[in-house]
């Protein structure tokens, strides 16, 4: 069962990866950033589970899963939004300046 | 086409590493540690509060001025456009709706916040709920109104404050003798475990954070949206001038 968790994480960061490489409009790009940061979170806490474990909560019904995934993830969670934030801002910078945000027609803009 | 083999290529991978691992049963290292001693050590219920707060404080701190990084780079992009358009705001409906909502919205994200010891929760969540119901209010009444009601300088006055009373926290175990924020070491009472108030420093490092993050997320969405509400303004006026031609 633990498996299909871990397939949904590489399944989703590999969309990511996708959008990423073929996707030429930067917003695209930036969303393949987020899509891809969600499928390595999914990886983290996947990572944490521990048979038939139970919330890390006192009191505790038995064995607990790992807390620490969790905590790494809560870190990880807002440095991607931060990372994300910025990255927009930066493409809207672009866009104000090229007035596109496709990648190809921002390096013929530049020759 | 190649690309979308080198991506399944990746996956299969990927998922050749994670197949040959085992389901484990038991766990090992420093979260078996950080679940027997919690209780005892911090006060708190929430054992990934008091990982991110007690055991992990320096690293949650690091996390906090991240948030100020960011908000400072996107305040510092945006830093020279000047605005005089405001969006126009929702319907009326809308409106009434949300203004129905704010209360119940601001009332849960202080739930979150002080209750982040005890149930699963914290400063950064609340200060997320915190963040979207300025964002609500932005998108709802317009950007005006938003910033005549909760001024830019008082969100960057809150973000301040809330990252200097974590620093100071820390300084009161600096100061006890214990080390950079130390929680019962330095003297916080731990309380009862799973009562409100209880878990030392953890609450108060909790509000400590969501007057962070919660500030810190408003401004970066306002900044943003501000530059956008400019731009849409600038090619509106470049419609209506074509539109005369």
């Amino acid at each position: 069962m633990i498996k299909i968790s871990y397939a949904t994480a590489i399944f989703v960061f590999c969309i990511g990866l996708y959008t990423i490489l073929s996707k030429r409009n930067l917003f695209k790009t930036v969303i393949g950033l987020t899509i891809m940061e969600s499928g390595a979170l999914m990886l983290i806490v996947t990572a944490g589970y521990v048979h038939g474990g139970v919330p890390p909560l006192i009191p505790m019904e038995g064995q607990a899963v790992n807390p620490l995934p969790h905590a790494f993830t809560l870190t990880a969670i807002v440095i991607g939004a931060s990372d994300v934030a910025l990255a927009l801002a930066l493409v809207i910078k672009v866009h104000r300046r090229y007035k596109t945000v496709d990648l190809d027609k921002i390096r013929g803009l530049k020759e | 086409m190649g690309l979308l083999l080198l991506c399944l290529g990746i996956g299969w991978w990927l998922w050749k590493g994670v197949a040959a691992m085992e389901d484990p049963e038991f766990i090992i290292g420093p979260a078996a540690y950080y679940i027997i001693n919690t209780a005892e050590e911090t006060g708190a219920a929430n054992i990934v509060a008091a990982i991110l707060f007690d055991y992990r404080g320096i690293d949650t701190l690091g996390e906090a001025s991240v948030i100020y990084t960011t908000v400072c780079g996107v305040a510092m992009l945006f830093s020279k456009s000047k605005y005089k358009r405001s969006s126009a705001g929702l319907s009326f409906i809308a409106r009434r709706g949300v203004s129905f909502l704010v209360p119940f919205l601001l009332l849960y994200g202080s739930a979150i916040i002080l209750m982040g010891h005890m149930t699963p929760g914290g400063g950064f969540q609340g200060g997320a709920v915190f963040a979207t119901v300025t964002i609500l209010l932005c998108i709802v009444f317009g950007s005006s109104f938003e910033m005549s009601r909760i001024k830019p300088k008082t969100k960057e006055t809150i973000e301040s404050l809330g990252g200097l009373f974590f620093v100071f926290l820390g300084g009161v175990g600096l100061l006890a003798g214990a080390g950079f924020l130390a929680n019962t070491a330095a003297g916080f009472p731990r309380g009862q475990v799973g009562n409100f108030l209880s878990a030392g420093a953890i609450p108060l490092l909790n509000i400590a954070v969501g007057m962070k993050v919660g500030a810190g997320l408003s401004t970066i969405f306002y900044s943003m949206v501000r530059v956008l509400e400019l731009e849409f303004g600038e090619q509106m006026s470049e419609v209506e001038g074509n539109d005369k031609n």
